[in-house]
């Protein structure tokens, strides 16, 4: 991740172009990845350095990444993208996050009424 | 590594993996979109075997598989859905409460799910998590529960 992060402007702008480019493929994937972002332990005491990550002094921001998959054999069609989201911004960066998503899992299937309805008579027969 | 059959049940294990590990834990979302393969037709009559012609094209389908992955205790925790209607609450709520959990936040408030499909579901069969006290006990934490009988 030497190529720097991304506002998240800039990241929701780029990962809807990344859901865009493969609603016109049958095929292929999109990674997300949330983690926490970690800063060099050695500026810690001993003491925090044995158990550093469960007692934070103060919360610590997280960083996501998207990327569409690919890896060596088509390095440069590979897209990568990764933006931090500070503690006090998680919230709204969720709202925003889970909007794009939405918009950009168009495969998935509908919400099914009729099959929703045949496991709920099922139901009522069997008690 | 095992799936969970809620989405509740993955949520509560991802929060005590987090909770155990939580510079290590990361957790992944999967888009998956795979081509349906057009059913072979069985009709061997038909001299021309080049064209396999389906039916009519059918569109790809999607898949979400949600990922919790510990890299030091290699525990894996996984939730696979293909439907719509739960990406939002998922892509929010769920990870929203991981990513609080990641940044350290503490005070993170009980939010419970249901799948789309499991609203019928007796109440009952949210047991009371299994948190895992330490980092490598989580391990087994996904096979121990066992659902109950449908």
């Amino acid at each position: 991740m030497s190529s720097g992060h991304l506002s998240q402007d800039e990241f929701f702008d780029k990962l809807g172009h990344l859901f865009n480019h493969r609603k016109s493929s049958d095929h292929g994937a999109i990674y997300l990845t949330q983690k926490r972002l970690t800063y060099d332990p050695s500026e810690q005491s001993t003491t925090a350095k044995l158990f550093p990550d469960l007692l934070p002094d103060k919360p610590l921001p997280i960083i996501i990444k998207a990327t569409n998959g690919k890896s060596k054999r088509d390095r440069s069609d590979k897209e990568k993208l990764s933006t931090v989201v500070q503690p006090h911004e998680l919230e709204a960066f969720y709202v925003r996050y889970a909007d794009v998503c939405k918009a950009g899992m168009t495969l998935l299937k509908p919400r099914d009424k009729s099959k929703k309805k045949a496991k709920a008579k099922k139901k009522k027969a069997t008690s | 590594m095992p799936y969970f059959k809620t989405s509740q049940e993955w949520l509560d294990h991802s929060v005590a993996l987090l909770e155990a590990r939580p510079s290590s834990t990361r957790v992944t979302t999967r888009y998956s979109i795979k081509p349906v393969k057009p059913r072979k037709q069985t009709t061997t009559s038909s001299g021309d075997e080049s064209s396999t012609a389906p039916s009519g094209p059918r569109a790809p389908r999607g898949s979400l598989v949600l990922k919790t992955y510990d890299p030091v205790s290699g525990v894996t925790l996984k939730y696979r859905t293909t439907k719509a209607a739960e990406v939002t609450r998922l892509m929010s709520a769920a990870l929203g409460r991981l990513g609080k959990a990641m940044a350290g936040i503490q005070d993170v408030p009980e939010e419970t799910m249901q799948d789309a499909d499991a609203v019928e579901t007796p109440q009952g069969e949210q047991t009371p998590q299994q948190v895992a006290t330490g980092g490598g006990a989580g391990g087994g934490g996904g096979k121990k529960k066992k659902k109950g009988k449908k």
